[in-house]
């Protein structure tokens, strides 16, 4: 039983899992910090919650950081305004995010492509607008501020994640862990083969009787409900809440992790994020244009490596055999075609 | 009584007039083609049947019912498979991984977060049922888009079956398809009628595979009904031959 | 009477919006490309209009600096965007969203991140009359140049082989490319002729607002909402689209000043909700 519950992969698994217990204490050997480490974390999540819905299901949203910031708001105002416990922040930052998920994709999801894009982006738009404008409830531009995460109190034991950063690092990995388990369970079942159905070959997936629009609002739902825990994180770890998490800028970076580091494959976008939050960091101390250069990111991974860094490895294999292919056509009698 | 009644549909896209009163009935069991030069509004006469657009006018009753604006996944699942044209298969999964979508779909588990072994099995063994069905159980592990085009298109099919049709609505199966692939294909097909005992309506351009297969034929010309009868009526019907002649079958 | 002036003033910003997303529109519905650099070729119109201007005066400037922003961005679609069109959308969309970001920056480090005033000719910026004093002429002056911009781009929609392709393009591409038409010429030539509309809006711009590097930023989302309005493929729909937002917007500051942005949104939801395919939008497009 338990043999069979183990994913055939589980090697590749266990030096994921490896490496992210135990970054707080590789990370300072490469000049790296822990609380980069978290960051790292917080966007992956987002990243692969996006992917979800991307990725798996082929659906493109680009407001998606509307639902990340929500999370962040959500969590923000019941540690400002109503209890200073750090679990029910997550829970409203979620609760929050998914509703507003679940009834903007609903209104939504006939469209498709190109204008299903343009309709998430104003959407998210909407979200800037009222944290921005709203600013007795939200702090408008200066953000919701101040809050902060409290301690968390498990029997008789507290841990202090406010002040220790290697507790909280273990406590968004926590969450992490929760988030990305629940995705990888869902893909699996028959439910997320349906999805994948749906990027694979919409019009088949139709006429094999599977309700099209219905899984799409239902992927965008869940895609929602962990972006927004990713946000509530997010909010956590600033100990702020402020408009720029819900603008198209943030939608498009946590776009741009998620095909950096490789659309199609399940952990590619927590590579993606690793890359592109550690590269922001290091720009923006380097130099003020740092903008431009996660803008030649853009630039240059999609007009390159639209597979992503996950996705080389595929377009090895078929390098490979396309020399093979090459060198049997120019009459070398050692390699045969593949 | 008739498993699928199509009575006088016509569609009409602005001013252009592709079907006009065109009415067919298909028996339990029977093979019925549906043929006619290029242009003749096949494609959009099977469009109509399995609920890709609704007609402009007429009515289709299938197994009693009238499914005329119920759409195309209702129709699905009711008992009507298709395959289409150009093949419509997912081209970066395995042909089991295919498969094992239709028949998951099939028995219900669309929205399902979790099977259980049992039930997990069961899907298995149907899978692998439908796979030798079609002859391809020896490429069950592969891409799908990797296949060779015969291959393909015994994978879709496959699909379809995997649906537990009471009617297969193939649109031109052998299209593309070199001598060797289509002898296999109307093989499949010919098994599929004969010891299965589907009830199949196809559009086809081989006239080889037509007369091998078919049981009755539906001639079309110009969106409308030119002739109907057993391939041996419809060889010597000479409005048939005109229409084709000068066209290439 | 403060209504007609109210709607007067919404006519104005309105027909702003619509300058701005109707070359968004032309390229979207050509070229399948949401252009993130929109605002970036906006104030890329306006900066080098005032680099020009000290050397061949206002309004020479006015119809150059379009001219050579125009030429930059059938640089860039020749050079990048055109490898994108086969594919998914996804990947022009995050193309023109990082060049809007080394717009912005390219910007800032050669003009400097802080507001530079434009100086406009003065007969131009004085109010019209004492009692309407904020209509400058100015702004009447925008109004009319709008007017005659949009006017000359429908009417070269219309009568010219090349406007008749484009729309024809937008319908049917493939129909139109067997017919012999050089698609990817057209393309790069509506891609051009819609940034040429971005910059000459930043030229405009900048007489009224000082010329910033996100100068361009808060004018995208309205042309967003104005196309989705109107209708995606719909270009007098975007027209519509446009002068309906800024009426809206104008009317809602009378009321209530702090919703007046909102109300853009409130509007789009209403269509999305009862109307999908936009006021003058056709079923399918898009979809």
């Amino acid at each position: 039983m338990i043999a069979q519950a183990l994913p055939r992969n589980w090697p590749k698994l266990a030096a994921i899992w490896a490496v992210l217990l135990l970054a707080p204490y590789w990370m300072p050997l490469i000049g790296g910090y822990t609380a980069l480490g978290t960051n790292v974390l917080v966007f992956g999540l987002a990243a692969m919650a996006l992917n979800f819905l991307l990725g798996f299901t082929g659906v493109l949203s680009f407001g998606h950081a509307a639902y990340f910031g929500l999370g962040a708001y959500g969590a923000g105002l019941i540690l400002k305004y109503v209890y200073s416990s750090t679990l029910l922040a997550l829970a409203a930052g979620v609760a929050l995010g998914t509703v507003a998920g679940a009834l903007l994709g609903a209104l939504i999801v006939r469209r498709r492509g190109v204008y299903f894009a343009m309709c998430t982006i104003a959407f998210g738009q909407v979200f800037y607008y009222i944290a921005f404008q709203w600013s007795s409830f939200t702090g408008g531009d200066d953000g919701l501020r101040p809050f902060q995460r409290a301690p968390i109190s498990l029997g008789p034991w507290t841990v202090d994640i406010l002040s220790n950063q290697i507790a909280f690092y273990y406590f968004v990995l926590a969450c992490f862990a929760v988030g990305v388990a629940a995705m990888a369970f869902l893909l699996r079942s028959p439910f997320g083969r349906t999805l994948l159905a749906i990027r694979e070959n919409e019009r088949r997936a139709r006429f094999l009787g599977i309700p099209i629009e219905r899984h799409i609002w239902l992927a965008f739902t869940v895609s929602c409900c962990f972006i927004s825990l990713a946000g509530a994180m997010n909010g956590l770890v600033n100990n702020f809440a402020n408009p720029r998490m819900l603008d198209y800028n943030q939608s498009g970076q946590i776009v741009i992790m998620a095909v950096l580091g490789g659309m199609r494959s399940f952990w590619g976008p927590l590579v993606g994020a690793a890359v592109f939050v550690t590269l922001q960091d290091y720009l923006s101390s380097q130099t003020q244009n740092w903008q431009s250069f996660l803008g030649m990111v853009f630039v240059l991974s999609v007009l390159f490596f639209p597979r992503g860094i996950l996705g080389i490895r595929l377009s090895m294999a078929s390098l490979k055999s396309g020399w093979a292919q090459l060198a049997s056509l120019l009459g070398s009698p050692r390699k045969d075609a593949a | 009584m008739n498993l699928l009644e199509v009575q006088n549909v016509s569609k009409s896209f602005g001013s252009l007039v592709a079907v006009s009163e065109v009415s067919l009935n298909v028996a339990p069991g029977e093979l019925r083609a549906v043929i006619g030069p290029n242009g003749a509004g096949k494609t959009t006469f099977f469009n109509m049947i399995s609920g890709f657009f609704p007609p402009s006018a007429g009515a289709i009753v299938f197994d009693g019912a009238d499914v005329t604006q119920l759409p195309a996944y209702r129709r699905v699942e009711i008992g009507m498979g298709r395959t289409f044209q150009i093949t419509e298969i997912f081209p970066e999964l395995t042909v089991f991984e295919n498969i094992r979508i239709a028949a998951e779909v099939a028995a219900g588990y669309r929205l399902r977060a979790w099977v259980g072994r049992q039930e997990a099995s069961e899907i298995k063994s149907r899978v692998d049922e439908i796979l030798s069905l079609a002859g391809i159980a020896s490429k069950a592990d592969r891409l799908v888009g990797e296949l060779a085009h015969g291959d393909q298109r015994a994978a879709e099919i496959g699909m379809a079956l995997a649906l537990k049709p009471r009617l297969l609505l193939l649109d031109e199966p052998t299209a593309g398809m070199g001598d060797q692939e289509t002898y296999e294909i109307t093989n499949l097909i010919r098994r599929l009628h004969r010891d299965s005992k589907y009830t199949i309506v196809l559009i086809e351009h081989d006239m080889r595979v037509v007369f091998h297969l078919a049981d009755r034929i539906t001639v079309l010309d110009q969106g409308r009904l030119l002739a109907e009868g057993t391939p041996a009526e419809i060889a010597a019907n000479e409005a048939v031959q005109a229409a084709y002649l000068g066209k290439a079958a | 009477m403060i209504y007609i002036l109210n709607l007067a003033n919404g006519l104005m910003i309105g027909a702003f919006y619509v300058l701005m997303a109707l070359g968004l529109s032309l390229i979207l519905n050509l070229s399948n490309v949401i252009n993130f650099a929109h605002g970036g070729f906006l104030a890329l119109g306006g900066y080098v209009a005032y680099t020009l201007s000290p050397f061949v005066g206002f309004w020479v400037a006015l119809l150059l600096s379009p001219l050579i922003v125009a030429i930059l961005g059938i640089v860039i679609e020749r050079t990048m965007i055109r490898r994108l069109y086969g594919r998914d959308p996804l990947y022009s969309l995050l193309l023109t969203f990082g060049l809007a970001f080394i717009l912005e920056d390219g910007a800032r480090w050669w003009w400097g991140a802080s507001g530079i005033p434009f100086t406009v000719p003065t007969f131009l910026s004085q109010p019209l009359s004492e009692s309407f004093f904020f209509i400058t002429r100015y702004r009447l002056f925008m109004v009319l140049m709008v007017v005659l911009v949009v006017g000359a781009l429908f009417l070269f929609l219309r009568y010219t082989r090349v406007g008749v392709r484009i729309r024809a393009g937008t319908l049917d591409l493939d129909t139109v490319s067997s017919l012999g038409v050089n698609v990817r010429a057209l393309r790069t030539f509506n891609f051009g002729l819609g940034i040429f509309l971005a910059a000459f809006s930043g030229v405009l711009a900048s007489g009224q607002i000082s010329l910033e590097p996100t100068m361009g930023a808060p004018l995208v989302m309205p042309s967003f909402v104005a196309i989705i309005v109107g209708g995606v493929g719909s270009l007098t729909g975007t027209l519509l689209g446009g002068l309906l937002i800024g009426v809206a917007a104008a009317i809602t500051t009378v009321f209530w000043p702090s919703a007046s942005e909102a109300v853009i949104y409130v509007m789009m939801a209403a269509v999305l909700l009862v109307r999908p395919r936009g006021l003058m939008g056709e079923e399918g497009m898009l979809s």
